[in-house]
């Protein structure tokens, strides 16, 4: 075993979200830092290229499906268990944003966010822990939060409230989960250079990227800022850390 | 069309009260702010089933750009 406390060297880390953004660079720097992994995605092909971008050495497995269909999550959990993969973590990096005034947030519209962005990590923590040997005890999970869970911004209600929803769900999980010595924690990155900030359709022109990036003092974040405290917190290194928030957002919510 | 879609924009700009016209730069209204601006690429979005990158969107200036957009 390695003496290093922030190694993963024989631990085996679910990654959720791994075709792109956070969840993609998360496998790169779980994988650099020698765990084996397994990567969830929607996309077969997006989820190779993740597993391409790892090391000849290194160990990852590849399941696509939408984490919104429990029947899938079923057949994958009872796959893991039948293939005895045994995790020693979990980062939950699926998530969709949106930017939308709120007198247009339909029902429908509330709905979509939630149930992928809330209720899909959610259910498969659930499965997890439900299925004896899935996840180990003394493992850590991890949800991809935002800031946008603390602070607000015009057009961010529904976003908002599914990345609020997390924060405030990993709190009541950690306390459920600590007798089995498992670590629930959620991340809230401020706006990271990914494919889900490119995408942002609202909010793309030139002006408001510059606001954007006033209002981080140290700038817009690289994916590489989030999936590094992935990796922090999955190490023994945070042992002692359950229940929490980090922050990681370049001093967007420090004034 | 061009009837159903300035009902539309008055809504989504919050504007009911306004005259509006096909030469009108919708930008230049005064109540434009970025919150009317989210929500016109919504309603575009919403209603017509069209969705405008930024820079597409930059170089729609007219209502009449607006409404060749959705044709």
């Amino acid at each position: 075993m390695s003496t290093n406390p922030f190694s993963l060297e024989s631990k085996t880390i679910l990654i959720s979200g791994a075709s792109s953004g956070i969840g993609r660079q998360s496998a790169i720097s779980c994988s650099l830092a020698g765990a084996s992994l397994v990567l969830l995605g929607r996309n077969k092909k997006r989820l190779e290229e993740t597993a391409n971008l790892l090391g000849p050495s290194s160990s990852c497995k590849i399941y696509y499906f939408d984490l919104t269909d429990e029947e899938a999550v079923n057949g994958f959990i009872k796959s893991i268990n039948s293939s005895f993969i045994t995790l020693d973590g979990v980062i939950h990096a699926a998530g969709v944003s949106t930017t939308l005034p709120l007198r247009f947030s339909s029902f429908d519209k509330q709905e979509t966010i939630l149930k992928t962005n809330v209720m899909g990590p959610i259910n498969l923590t659930k499965e997890l822990i439900k299925k004896k040997g899935a996840l180990i005890d003394g493992s850590s999970v991890i949800f991809i939060a935002s800031i946008m869970a603390t602070v607000g911004e015009i057009g961010k209600t529904l976003y908002g409230i599914s990345k609020g929803a997390l924060v405030a769900g990993v709190k009541s999980m950690a306390l459920e989960l600590a007798p089995r010595k498992v670590r629930v924690n959620s991340i809230s990155p401020g706006v990271v250079k990914s494919p889900m900030s490119a995408s942002s359709a609202y909010s793309k022109d030139d002006e408001s990227l510059a606001i954007i990036e006033k209002l981080h003092p140290l700038g817009i974040g690289d994916v590489a800022d989030v999936a590094n405290a992935c990796v922090y917190l999955l190490s023994d290194a945070s042992k002692w850390v359950t229940g929490s928030n980090l922050i990681i957002d370049g001093g967007y919510t420090a004034r | 069309m061009e009837e159903k879609f300035i009902i539309d924009l008055k809504e989504a700009l919050e504007i009911e009260e306004h005259e509006v016209a096909l030469t009108d730069k919708f930008r230049d209204y005064e109540e434009w702010d970025s919150l009317n601006r989210l929500s016109l690429i919504a309603m575009l979005d919403d209603e017509y089933g069209v969705q405008i990158e930024n820079k597409e969107f930059e170089a729609l200036i007219t209502v009449a750009d607006l409404i060749n957009k959705i044709k």
